[in-house]
Order: C-alpha cells, then structure tokens, then sequence
C-alpha cells in the first residue's frame, strides 16, 4: 500500500520537473559557476514576481479560460501607487487601494467571461488594453518616482538569506494551495474546469464562482504588481507586458490543462523556474540576448510537446 | 407495494412553440420501480424534471408525503429526498470521488477548511453499502471506469438520504456485466423503501426491474399499467400510437460479388486476431458478439482509424489498405459509428453542413462551395428520412438521439459509398426513428449496397441479417447463415459468450 502511493506520488510529479533537472545539469556542465548558492538567490528573486502571477493565472486556467490582463494589471499597480503617493497618500495605503483596484479589474473579467458568455482571451484581451492605456496615460506615457525606504524593507530584509519578496511568494503560493485543495472555493474552481453542469446541479452558481476566480487571480497580481514596484521603485506602464503569456506558458508547462480542470499551482512552480533558469543560464554562459527569446520558445514549445506525447503514450 | 409518496396532477409544461407535457398524471409508491418509457420527446425526460424541480410546470400540483409542494431548483428537491442519477455523469472530473459525492455540502473542520478526512470516511462507507469497497475515495474521478463513475453516482444520491431515485436512461453507456450490478443496486434499493422512476426505452430490461410502467406519447400520457398486464407488443404499440408488428423489415434480394473481404486481420493492441471476412453486394453482414469481442475495432482497421499490423483487405477484389478515414472512403468505404456524438457529428454545426461533411469535394470539385446547393441538398435528406428539425440551419445537437441518427445516415447516403459499415446503429434511440433505420438498410442492400452491422442486440442482428459473424474475445468464432438451424438466438447468444463451442446446454 505503501509503495503504491509512493508510486502514485512519483507520477504526480509533472515532467517539467524532470527537464528542469535535466536543463541545470547542462548549464553547469558548460559553466561551472552556475551551480552557486547567489545564483540560485538570483534566479528565485528574478522569479518572484512573475512566480506570484503564475500562481494567479493556474486558478484562471483551471477553469479552462485565460487572463490576459494580468501582464497590464501588474504595471496599472506599479503606476497607480506612485501617482497616489504623488499626491499625499501614504505609500502602504496607495498599496492597498491599488491592490483593491486589481481586484475590482479582476471581478469585472470574471463578470463580463461569465455574464456575458465570452470567450476570456476576448474578454481579458480587452481589458489589457484598457488597463495599459490607463497605466499611460496616468504616466504621460514615461516613468513615475516617488522615493521611499518602504521599497527597500521588502527587497533587503532577509530572513534565512532569503529576501522577504521571496516570502511573499511563497505565502501566496501557500494560501492558492489551500484554498484549490482546501476550500468549498476551490473545488469550485476544479468544477468550473470540469463540469459546469454538476456545480449548477449541486445548486452551485458557477458564475459566483467565476467571478470569484479571476478577481482571486486579480488580487494575486495585485500582490506581484507591489513587488516589482519595490524592484524597479517607480511607476512603469509596460515593466509587466507579456508576463501574462509566460505565466499561461508555466501553468501548462507545469501540467495544467486548458481543457478539463486539471493540475494545480505545485507544478507552475517548476515551469516558472524553468523558464526563469533558462534565461538566467542563457545569460551565464553569454548567449547574446536576441537568441534568448528564440532559445525559450523553443524550450517551451518542446517541453509542452513532450508532455502531450507522454501523456498519450500513458494512454494508450 | 408501499403507500404513496408522490403523486403528480395535471401537469403541463410548455416549451416554446411546443407543448412538452400536457395534463399528465404520475403516481409513485414506496419500494417500487415505476418505469417511464416513450419515444424521445415524448416528455419522460421532462416529466422526472419537473418533478426533480429542474423545470417548473406552468399547471398542474404535485404532492409529496401528503402535501402539495412547489420546488424552486433542483437544490429544494435535494432537501426533501428526490434526487437523480443522470445519464450524463454530472461529476467533476480532478476533484477526489469524496469532493464529488459531498459537491456543495463539503464537511470543514474548525478552521473552515475541508475536512478532507470525515468525507473521505464517510464517502467509504457509502460505497460499501453499495458493495464497491474496491472503489478508492480519494482517487480523481477520471481515473476511474464508466461504470465506477455511475456508481459514485449513485452514491452521491444515496448521501441525500433519498426517498425517491429517478434514473435516467442509466443502463446506456454500461457493459451487460455492469448492467447486472446496477439493477441489484436497484433491486437493493427498492428494498429499503425507496420510490423509483425509471426513464429507458431498453425494453428488455422492464420485467427484470418494473412493477409498474406509465407510457407517454408526445407529451400525453397513454397509460399506467402493471408490469405483467402488457405485452411488449402492446407496449410498442402504444409508444408509437401505430402497429409495430414487423419491426424488422428484409425484402428478399440477390446477392452479387463480393465487395469487402479481409483476411487474417490482426491489429497491434491484440483485440482483433485473425479476422477474415467477406461481405457480398446486396447483403447484410451481422457482426455479433459481447462488449469488448473486437467488433468495433475490427470496423475501425477496416476504415482506417487503427492501423493494420497483419493482413489483408480486399475491395472489390484488389488488394488496399485503408491507412486513414479519408483513404477509406476514398475505397468507397463509410462507417456510422458507435458514438454519433463524438465520432459521427460535429455537434455545433448545422445539420446541413453535417450532412454534406464527407462529400464536400464530390459536390464542389472546384474551390467555391454554394450554400444553397448546399441547404438543397439537406432539405431533399430531411424530407427523404424524415429528420424532425424546422429548419436544416439548426446545430445538431438540439436534435434527439434518433434524428442525429438520420443525420449521420443523410452523410453516407448523399456521398453514396458502395459499403457501409454500422456500429451499433440503434443505440440510445426510440422505437420509430429505429424502424425507419432498418428500413432504410433494407432499401441500401436492395440497391446493391454491402452492409456490415455490429450490434449488441441480438434481435436485431438476427433480425436484420443476411449472414452473422460471432466474434468472441477478438476472434471470429462462428458464421451462421440465415435459414439454417442455428439462425436463433439461443445458439448465437451461447456463442457470443462462450466461444465457438458454446452450446445451449453448456450454458450451466
């Protein structure tokens, strides 16, 4: 019995996990530096924020949708905290108003994807936009500064040599886990993915719950908007643009299904790390960085194949 | 027989531009099996709605335990003990058999989180009431079988506490073997006092499980009568509100040469193993055997979904390999398989468009496509098969079981293949729309075509059949010829499960 769940555990293992091995491996070989404790501090902390919306776009997965938003609600955080703090509010409160709107940005995705039958890349396209456009034109299109010692509390206290920004992702990573595993809400989610039709039978409201979802996600990139703003201590318009589409691309890296409601948030960890290690690996060993982008689509579009192809040989 | 817990009264259910149910009355009594039966349609499946609160009656009352009652939901009925078992497995997917059974009333410990343990404790211990212990609660549904997942089904409503069960069509997607199991769960059930409505239209199954059946014909209700009080004939009869007594129509005709033929057709999974067959213009070819003989497999070598790993195929005496879907109707080869929904239609397209699927390219060799050829063309099949639809634009899959049927059939007939192969032809669809299929065959191997039928139901292979294959555990076992002794199904039926051997005393 014991073994057997061994075994099952040693399957729950998403094969990404095996190629990320398999990735170190290589870039240590070819640069033995690579292997060092400060790299690996590198990659957590360049990993972080995006680690954070990663967590948030596998909860929008799982119920077979996408937000495209996210990318634009992080910067929208970044610019409407400086420009609140511009204007006499204190910094930790601009934070909180900002991270409520994100929310709010959130809830109306879900409303629109559920209320009005649309598909969520349309639905979530448009609100990229309108976001992005709002982040410009609260910033005249450049960058904003507001100066604080706040910024610094969260990239610089370290506790176990490890930066607090870090422990913020893992805290959310913690609370997403609990909640998809541990709460009515995320069975619901596993539900919205899986079968509608027997949450609306069970006398759910599935769009309730998919509104929750994505103002759920919202929230989560609210969190990762405040972190890059300690990172980049400004208002940045587009410092997040396409960190949607790398999150969609670690969710399914991580095991989880566009179709079905399948998977969870422990694999994204490990297809952000992949993505994250292969730039930072690339960069070690002195690739110039216009191959960089070609090096990562390549990687991911062989590591989603090759999981599509193990999963059919298990098939059959 | 228990007293009376339900009793519903002049009930009539309105849908747009239709009148589904129409001042009907419905009683049920405890510990009972009260079986609805009707062409689709007919309203049985919308008459369990309204009484399991998923559609709300424009008139008539219904009362429960003695008192009238108006549920608002399904979730209201829930709370008073009506609950369903659905045809379509309403169950999640990625989310443990005790998430599933505990949907919506999820046990949490203090902190408000789910108390994964106390469900799964419980949800085991309704499982082997059911005498499926082997069923592991914490396993993802998805990992297990059909018939596991109806049984956590019914689990699911047994966790109600249900004073009244209503099945659905239970028995269409489960193996005979798994049929059994259900109907002593029924059985079981019905022992401890719990009413069951039971839609179906298997008609075998009724005496092995009714006490009383109610038939409806196009919202109304014919009759009530006591399972021994009615012939299947009767039945039949009023189902369909005309006399049915030649279901199974063969005009005699010639057979010509030979069409289709294999020989010693394995394939690489090891479920077809030295197949050879022959089929013959004009006739009709059956294949018999069990769930699982390699009957559907065999149609899928010989169109081209599976590869060929040994063997050969002949059409019209040469030698081809049917290497792919498109390669084989190029061959003139057309399957209608077992799952229209999945395999045979594109379920959001137009019946128009699903109907000139396969002969697109017969029909436009040049690049344009003209939609009025098009709709010209589907209106001539709807007319010529009779598919009920007000307009051809419609998407297949507002369409009833039957007329997806025809839809498919109006595929293979407008690109016109010179073999056709049928799995499972009638499966899950009523007694009219089945008639007009066999007709249909009838007429196809009249005007010279060669036809292959795979079926589970032994009447209807030996009632349509020319020549019946009997397949068993991959292997043809046996070719009897309509008009010999053998052509009956005591013998083919003791072959389709024991092998070539089987006898009709070999059966103890």
């Amino acid at each position: 019995m014991q073994t057997s769940n061994f075994k099952q555990r040693i399957k729950k293992v998403p094969p990404v996990a095996y190629m990320l091995i398999i990735i170190i491996a290589i870039f240590s070989f070819m640069e033995p530096h690579y292997l060092s404790f400060s790299n690996f501090r590198n990659v957590l902390i360049q990993s972080t924020p995006l680690m954070i919306v990663a967590f948030g776009q596998t909860c929008i997965v799982l119920t077979q949708g996408t937000d495209l938003s996210l990318g634009a609600q992080v910067s929208f955080v970044t610019v409407l905290t400086v420009f609140l703090a511009q204007r006499g509010i204190m910094l930790e409160v601009a934070m909180l108003i900002s991270v409520c709107c994100t929310v709010l940005i959130g809830a109306v995705n879900g409303l629109i994807v559920a209320k009005g039958n649309i598909p969520p890349f349309i639905a979530t396209y448009g609100t990229q936009n309108i976001v992005n456009s709002i982040s410009l034109l609260l910033t005249a299109g450049s960058s904003i500064y507001f100066s604080s010692f706040t910024y610094r509390i969260v990239t610089e206290t370290t506790i176990l040599f490890i930066p607090l920004m870090v422990w913020v992702a893992v805290i959310v990573f913690a609370v997403v886990w609990i909640v998809l595993r541990k709460t009515k809400f995320g069975t619901n989610i596993y539900g919205l993915g899986g079968n509608r039709e027997a949450l609306a039978l069970a006398g759910i409201n599935p769009a309730a719950n998919l509104i929750k979802t994505y103002a759920f996600a919202g929230m989560i990139a609210g969190i990762a908007g405040i972190i890059t703003l300690c990172r980049v201590e400004s208002g940045q318009p587009i410092v997040a643009n396409g960190w949607e589409f790398q999150a969609v691309a670690a969710t399914l890296l991580g095991g989880t299904s566009l179709r079905e409601g399948k998977g969870g948030v422990t694999g994204t960890i490990f297809g952000v790390l992949l993505i994250q290690i292969i730039k930072n690996g690339l960069n070690v060993i002195g690739v110039q960085s216009i191959f960089q982008n070609a090096i990562i689509g390549s990687i991911v579009l062989a590591a989603i194949i090759i999981d599509a192809v193990v999963r059919i040989r298990a098939k059959e | 027989m228990g007293r009376t817990i339900l009793t519903a009264k002049h009930i009539t259910k309105l849908f747009p531009g239709m009148k589904a149910l129409d001042d009907v009355d419905f009683d049920l009594r405890e510990g009972e099996v009260h079986i609805l039966v009707g062409e689709n349609g007919a309203g049985k499946s919308t008459l369990a709605k309204v009484i399991l609160g998923a559609y709300k009656a424009e008139e008539g009352e219904i009362t429960f335990d003695g008192k009238a009652v108006k549920f608002n939901g399904t979730k209201e009925a829930l709370e008073r003990g009506i609950v369903a078992v659905y045809q379509e497995f309403t169950l999640v997917p990625h989310i443990s058999v005790a998430q599933n059974i505990f949907l919506n009333r999820e046990y949490r410990t203090k902190m408000g989180l789910l108390d994964h343990k106390e469900m799964e404790k419980e949800a085991q211990e309704l499982m082997k009431s059911l005498n499926c212990e082997y069923i592991d609660v914490k396993c993802h549904v998805k990992d297990l079988s059909v018939a596991e997942q109806q049984m956590v089904e019914i689990a699911k409503a047994l966790s109600f506490k249900p004073r009244i069960m209503v099945f659905d069509e239970p028995t269409a997607t489960l193996s005979e073997r798994e049929v059994d199991s259900l109907f002593d769960q029924i059985h079981r059930l019905k022992k401890e006092g719990i009413g069951i409505i039971y839609v179906s239209h298997r008609m075998q199954e009724f005496p092995l499980i009714g006490d009383r059946i109610t038939i409806l014909r196009d919202g109304v209700k014919i009759k009530t009568v006591g399972i021994d009080e009615c012939s299947n004939a009767e039945l039949v009869n009023m189902m369909v509100g005309r006399d049915v007594s030649r279901v199974y129509v063969r005009t005699p005709n010639e057979h010509s040469e030979t069409a289709l033929s294999t020989e010693g057709l394995c394939d690489y999974k090891g479920k077809v193993k030295d197949v050879s067959i022959c089929v013959r213009r004009g006739e009709i070819v059956g294949i018999a055997g069990l769930v699982g003989a390699g009957r559907t497999e065999t149609a899928e070598l010989l169109y081209g979904i599976e590869s060929i790993k040994s063997g050969k195929v002949f059409v019209k005496g040469k030698n081809v390999l049917p290497r792919t879907p498109r390669n084989a109707t190029k061959l003139g080869i057309g399957l209608v398989s077992e799952d229209r929904k999945r395999q045979g239609l594109a379920l959001d397209e137009s019946i128009a468009l699903n109907i000139v699927a396969v002969s697109l390219k017969k029909m436009f060799p040049r690049f344009f496509l003209s939609n009025k050829r098009i709709k010209e063309t589907a209106l001539d099949y709807k007319k010529q098969l009779r598919i009920a639809t007000t307009s051809v634009n419609k998407a297949c899959k507002y369409l009833s079981g039957g007329n997806q049927q025809k839809v498919v059939l109006a595929k293979w007939l407008s690109f016109n293949p010179d073999i056709l192969i049928f799995d499972e032809p009638t499966r899950g669809i009523d007694v009219a729309a089945k008639m007009e299929i066999y007709g249909l065959m009838d007429r196809l191997a009249a005007e010279g075509k060669a036809i292959i039928m795979i079926s589970s139901e032994l009447p209807e292979v030996i009632g349509m059949s020319d020549r019946i294959y009997i397949m068993h555990e991959g292997r043809i076992v046996d070719e009897i010829e309509r008009g010999t002794g053998d052509f009956n199904s005591e013998t083919i039926g003791a072959r389709m499960m024991l092998g070539a051997g089987g006898t009709v005393d070999a059966d103890e």
